[in-house]
């Protein structure tokens, strides 16, 4: 059983605060939720929308269609009426101009007067949002309580009458619905559990939830989307957590905070999106040299340069893979839901601590910005490894020696000492460097330095898991795929079983270093489509680079939307029709969509 | 409490005979050393440059940045583990040019650090190059018809910029750039020593005997250092007199609350903080 649900309306009217009202009605009904805005790179004046999947099973992706649109202006019915499903609702505001637009047909019109509304019930206009939910209940008869008790909960701050103001704004939407909608539509909806409270919470907040439950201490950032929420989440939350959280005057500084923190002894991170990560590359390679950890959290956006900035892409895989001058160590990892951007975000602070390493947390503004229902995360079970620290040092420092901080070790790792340790003095410096950390160009040091380095790689390949496999191991055909877009991928499974496709995803949230044994599971899978958020096949070469790899087919979306369920089941219909033997598709939205082309709309004013 | 030579280094820095760097060298040890700050509770931060080398040379911790990137890991630093001493040190380029941005705003901040600034008016490391502070006229390899631009003063910009203690030392005055850095280490607060440095490769202009015939101590004309108003004049007085009388010494200082003082995660340093996070379990609850 599925409910799909749209809201359109004029970017600043409020569809991000009645959609993820209504994603929390839903998740504690017990349901799986997928939240998905959508929105131009405006504060006023552009079209957002905002789409709520719900279904009582595990769902994980937005899809195309919707039940119901809720269009709070003209722009709303224009450009999101070709998404509502045949046998579906169209509900528009009957306070808008609707004049003369083609409705769609097949599907029961219900205009609602939500002004008249507010002004008979004498509500405040800012509760025209409440109103909207109440009607969307209303039509699919949605019992109200969780509403009540979400409105108790954000109200209750501010006055017992707001919050009474608010539930009768609500029942009147509901009850208008109910009363006036004498359509075709017959769909009813009621919750299936209250036992299992799950979250509906966004990448971003999963992220720096994980960050938190990861033991980090100081996070200093730059706005930049679509990262930003990330800061005001944590800024929010700072004393809470009992963390320092700064926005600095740009992206170098933040960066460069997080470094001096981490090398004063605490876990520190930034998170920034890719304009800000080209900012940051050279202090990475200063963290780099100077083996000090840091964790920066990177929300892919379209580019290059300003791009789409509120639209999503997978491009900086390569960027992230080769930033900064010289050659180093790194990791990055491209956490795919948000159980994963908070363990690997966790998980994230243990490598780089324990390799002395950058990590780079790859998410992208689909997997950031969207929100999910996902069970409570786990964080006590989270494991903190600091790697190897010398908390106090024995052994006197001879006079006018320094401590050997950079010790030519075989694994490559060398203790770390904090600022405040007697005998423990050295410099972390972005010069090569002895082992005492003085400065040096002596080559036969320089070339040593390097090795030491490089070796830590080693060890750290034997810690990455290889890619998780989603469906049945022995399917004859692997959909492969990295970060967020395993979302659509896993969700394009039911729909190729319904045409006897049989398929498996293979998801990397490890993406570098490729360890060999990888090899292995790849060439084990039949037929192989791989799958990008880009239009070079950024992954697809590193997999040729690293483990001789090469899928059959290499299906690439690039104009600024994530693939959806419906486009991932198409491709690998066509790729098995055509026998794998087609190499490159390009995938671009079209149709019901396509609603950023005013060009197209004859209507739009 | 530790001595001078607790802080001294076995390498011999990499100056240029003569350098000013030296005094401001043996001004930062003895200062560290007066203020009763242990080695290993010390911090000196640099960027890149000839002032970069400063950690190399202090036996302290030292973190050597990039170039320009001497404030931001100073401040991080800082906000860790608020019981170090943190002392950044930086060049004219470093901190007036590439590194503005960050100058301009941690004078807004009030983190309690000190920063040194090696302002010897050209670039040294890159071998002479026109620097922020190179006065009108200037030539060097960058202005060979003489430098267009007007420099940067970094004395009436800290003034207009919110800093709490803000100083000018002569690197050909060791004793008193010394209790001038002693001044900044005491100071509760963002605190400035701009040190006038003869570079004496590349500056054929403004040399120690440059410095020495206009140079004048501030304290020795009875200034003032909690008068504003006092300290602007004063700060404008090189430039506007055409370098013919230059004040060197304290020329503000003012008690503000730090950064730190509005935070109260800081009551214990985070650095000493228990790894295991807080506040988890009521942060989800409000996601559902």
């Amino acid at each position: 059983m599925e409910f799909t649900w749209m809201i359109g309306a004029e970017a600043g009217a409020g569809t991000a605060v009645t959609g993820r009202t209504l994603t929390k009605v839903f998740t504690r009904g017990g349901f799986h939720v997928v939240g998905y805005p959508e929105y131009p790179s405006l504060i006023r004046g552009g079209h957002n929308t905002y789409q709520i999947r719900v279904s009582d099973k595990k769902i994980h992706s937005p899809v195309k269609k919707n039940d119901v649109v809720v269009a709070l202006n003209r722009n709303g019915i224009i450009f999101n009426r070709d998404s509502v499903k045949k046998g579906g609702v169209l509900i528009y505001d009957s306070g808008v101009d609707a004049a003369g637009l083609k409705m769609p047909e097949g599907v029961d019109i219900f205009p609602v007067p939500i002004r008249q509304i507010i002004e008979e019930n004498k509500l405040d206009q800012r509760m025209a949002n409440t109103v909207t939910v109440g009607i969307s209940l209303g039509l699919i008869g949605y019992p109200m309580d969780d509403f009540f008790l979400i409105l108790e909960k954000e109200f209750s701050r501010k006055s017992r009458e707001i919050v009474d103001l608010n539930i009768k704004a609500a029942k009147a939407g509901f009850d208008y619905a109910k009363k006036n909608f004498k359509g075709n539509f017959k769909f009813t909806l009621k919750p299936i559990s209250r036992e299992k409270k799950r979250m509906i919470i966004g990448g971003n907040e999963a992220f720096a939830m994980g960050a938190v439950a990861g033991g980090m201490k100081l996070f200093a950032a730059y706005p930049m989307t679509p990262a930003s929420s990330v800061l005001h989440y944590l800024a929010e939350k700072e004393r809470h957590f009992n963390i320092v959280v700064k926005q600095t005057e740009d992206e170098i500084a933040a960066i460069e905070y997080a470094i001096g923190a981490s090398y004063a002894g605490v876990r520190a991170s930034t998170s920034t999106s890719g304009g800000g990560f080209s900012l940051m590359v050279e202090s990475l390679g200063l963290a780099a040299l100077s083996e000090t950890p840091i964790v920066v959290f990177l929300a892919q956006r379209t580019g290059p340069s300003t791009g789409m900035p509120t639209w999503t892409e997978q491009a900086d895989l390569r960027f992230a893979l080769h930033s900064s001058q010289g050659e180093f160590l790194r990791v990055i990892l491209a956490p795919g839901t948000v159980d994963e951007e908070f363990y690997l975000g966790a998980e994230s602070f243990n490598l780089a601590d324990k390799y002395q390493i950058p990590v780079i947390l790859l998410s992208d503004k689909f997997l950031s910005e969207s929100h999910f229902s996902a069970d409570r995360f786990e964080w006590e079970k989270v494991r903190i490894e600091r790697g190897e620290i010398l908390s106090s040092i024995r052994k006197k420092l001879a006079p006018m020696e320094r401590f050997a901080r950079y010790k030519l070790t075989k694994s490559g790792i060398s203790p770390r000492v904090f600022p405040g340790t007697p005998e423990g003095m050295h410099v972390a410096t972005s010069y090569e460097h002895r082992e005492d950390s003085f400065s040096t160009e002596d080559f036969e040091m320089r070339a040593s330095m390097v090795e030491k380095r490089e070796r830590k790689q080693k060890l750290l390949e034997k810690e990455i898991p290889l890619p998780k496999i989603y469906g049945k191991k022995d399917a004859p055909i692997s959909i492969i795929c990295w970060g967020s877009q395993v979302l659509p991928a896993v969700d394009a499974l039911p729909l190729l079983e319904k045409g006897g496709i049989h398929a498996n995803v293979i998801h990397f949230s490890y993406l570098y270093p490729l360890p060999k044994k990888i090899r292995k599971l790849l060439k084990s899978a039949k037929h192989t489509i791989l799958f990008e958020n880009n239009s070079t096949g950024q992954f697809a070469g590193m997999l040729k680079e690293f483990l001789s790899f090469r899928p059959n087919v290499l299906a690439l979306k690039y104009d600024g939307r994530q693939f959806f369920p419906e486009e991932i089941a198409e491709a690998v219909e066509n790729a098995h029709k055509q026998k794998f033997r087609r190499k490159k598709v390009r995938v671009v939205d079209m149709g019901e969509f396509e609603y950023y082309n005013p060009a197209a709309y004859s209507e739009v004013v | 409490m530790a001595e001078l030579n607790d802080f001294t280094v076995k390498e011999k820095p990499q100056w240029c005979p003569g350098c000013g760097d030296f005094a401001i060298n043996m001004a930062i040890k003895s200062a560290l050393q007066e203020a009763g700050v242990e080695p290993h509770n010390s911090v000196i931060v640099s960027g890149i440059g000839c002032s970069g080398k400063m950690p190399h040379f202090v036996r302290a911790y030292g973190f050597e940045s990039l170039h320009g990137r001497v404030l931001p890991p100073a401040s991080g630093i800082h906000l860790a583990n608020h019981e170090l001493t943190v002392i950044g040190v930086g060049g004219d380029g470093d901190g007036y040019g590439i590194g503005m941005g960050h100058f301009i705003h941690i004078m807004r901040r009030n983190y309690d650090l000190t920063y040194i600034v090696h302002d010897n008016q050209v670039y040294g490391l890159t071998t002479g190059q026109t620097a922020p502070t190179s006065q009108k006229g200037m030539k060097t390899k960058t202005t060979p018809y003489g430098n267009l631009e007007e420099p940067v003063h970094p004395v009436p910009l800290a003034l207009t910029m919110g800093a709490t203690y803000i100083a000018r030392g002569f690197a050909g005055d060791m004793k008193h750039l010394a209790s001038l850095i002693l001044g900044g280490i005491r100071h509760k607060g963002f605190a400035l020593i701009d040190v006038l440095q003869p570079c004496v490769t590349f500056n054929k202009l403004n040399t120690y005997d440059y410095w020495r015939q206009r140079v004048y101590k501030l304290e020795e004309q009875g200034h003032n250092p909690s008068d504003y108003a006092k300290a602007l004049e004063k700060a404008n007085e090189d430039w506007k007199t055409n370098y013919e009388k230059i004040p060197i010494g304290l020329f503000y200082k003012e008690d503000k609350p730090t950064y730190g003082s509005g935070l109260p995660q800081l009551n214990v340093p985070l650095v000493k903080h228990g790894l295991k996070p807080v506040g988890l379990e009521e942060a989800m609850d409000e996601f559902i």
